[in-house]
């Protein structure tokens, strides 16, 4: 997995983004964007919304490459975050439109099928290597997972969804992220 | 707080779903150097990385070769103008915002004619690369002739932002056009620590504020932003910058630094 001990030295190549290095630039979207894309792609389900988002993320990246601290977590995590948080707000403004101007938001759209559209092989391998960790979870940990990150939702918006008690919400956050990351390390890489 | 509490805390914090006070006091452990708020944080952050890399899916290289062309675009438009305008920059700043809109669009026009010029001249050196080049001198262009069009329209609002108690000394001009999207000028603002970014918001009646985008500025507070024409939204009656983390939140969570009404 990237990040890990040998991975490439990303934290490195951000430093030399910060002071206008575009080659740097060019190795740090190679090694991940691969990994936003697959993220915002989950979240937003459209491939042209998506590309969007992702050509947002990394040019933030490029303009604030000097705001990434350390302190506050690896580099990778650093842009899942930035992804993540982009596609949430292009989810939620696709969502806003649909419900000012089409009357039944089409569901197909913003939540998509389970499967990719354009490529049925491509889903039937996501679906079974996404289940196959996920599965490993008990379904209320994986629903707060879920919302959280799929979703954007805060803690206190999922536990006004779920009817549970936020310190619950708490809970099922850490205890499934705790499990993921013991399926995950027990499997070895999940990349394919 | 014992450690279960705080690898809650951080749980929540690497999906992205800690608020307010929480995730202010969850920050204020990892500055510290809080030794389980840096662990759980590290581990749960494995956990969420490891989620996104299950769906990796490796993006078209038109994205790629959009982005090289933005940069190379900016670098052109950023190194040129400098060198002319600044012998002749006043020796005090001033307060007013208005000298930093003209020498932008100054700027722009010189950056413009750059463009230009490294456009032509690669015509006879790369052919290969002309219409790569000429796709970049159109999109800055284009974005210049917005902003051009945002000035010149009678239908364009200006609203004036005020600095609040955390940047008294902050001012703001926001240019808006409700299908053109608007021009973001602001002077004064500190330089905000690290990783934190500036974020505008814009607020149309008794709506949730809708992030108009995220800005840094340079050492002497200045800054600009240009805004999209927000979906849905006809008019905007409160625009407001607030303090966030780096790359922005779906709804402001930090200290409010400018805010003006239209």
């Amino acid at each position: 997995m990237l990040g890990s001990g040998d991975a490439l030295p990303a934290a490195d190549l951000i430093a030399r983004i910060a002071r206008g290095d575009e080659a740097a630039f060019g190795q740090l979207y190679d090694a991940y964007a691969g990994l936003a894309f697959g993220l915002i792609r989950r979240i937003l389900r459209e491939k042209e919304a998506a590309e969007e988002v992702l050509q947002e993320v990394f040019w933030q990246v490029w303009r604030e490459a000097a705001s990434f601290d350390p302190g506050r977590g690896t580099p990778e995590a650093w842009l899942v975050m930035r992804a993540k948080t982009r596609a949430i707000d292009k989810l939620r403004s696709i969502r806003r439109r649909e419900q000012t101007f089409v009357a039944p938001v089409d569901e197909g759209v913003t939540r998509g099928s389970d499967a990719r559209m354009d490529d049925p092989a491509l889903a039937a391998e996501d679906r079974t290597l996404v289940e196959g960790v996920l599965a490993h979870l008990p379904a209320a940990q994986r629903r707060v997972i879920e919302l959280s990150f799929f979703e954007g939702l805060t803690q206190s918006e999922i536990a006004q969804q779920l009817g549970e008690p936020i310190g619950t919400v708490k809970t099922r956050a850490r205890l499934g992220l705790e499990r993921l990351r013991g399926i995950v390390k027990a499997k070895g890489s999940p990349a394919p | 707080m014992n450690r279960e509490q705080i690898s809650d805390l951080a749980a929540a914090y690497a999906l992205g779903s800690l608020e307010g006070a929480e995730r202010e006091r969850f920050e204020a452990l990892l500055r510290e150097g809080d030794p389980d708020a840096v662990t759980t944080l590290r581990e749960h952050q494995e956990a969420v990385v490891a989620l996104a890399e299950l769906h990796r899916e490796e993006p078209p290289p038109a994205v790629r070769s959009a982005l090289m062309d933005r940069i190379a675009a900016e670098g052109t438009a950023r190194t040129a103008p400098r060198a002319v305008a600044r012998p002749s920059a006043p020796p005090r700043p001033r307060r007013s915002v208005w000298p930093a809109v003209w020498a932008g669009a100054m700027a722009a026009g010189i950056a413009a004619i750059v463009v230009g010029l490294v456009v032509s001249s690669g015509y006879e050196r790369r052919l290969a690369q002309l219409s790569q080049d000429a796709a970049a001198l159109r999109q800055e262009l284009d974005r210049q002739q917005a902003v051009v069009a945002i000035l010149r329209d009678p239908a364009t609002q200006m609203v004036a932002l005020a600095g609040q108690p955390a940047s008294p000394e902050a001012r703001g001009r926001m240019l808006w056009h409700a299908t053109a999207g608007g021009l973001f000028v602001t002077a004064g603002l500190p330089a905000p620590p690290a990783g934190k970014t500036y974020q505008l918001w814009a607020i149309a009646g008794q709506n949730p504020p809708v992030s108009a985008g995220t800005f840094m500025v340079d050492a002497k507070g200045t800054g600009s932003l240009r805004v999209p024409p927000l979906s849905g939204i006809a008019r905007v009656d409160v625009f407001a910058v607030t303090l966030e983390p780096a790359g922005g939140l779906p709804a402001p969570s930090g200290a409010m630094y400018l805010v003006g009404k239209s």
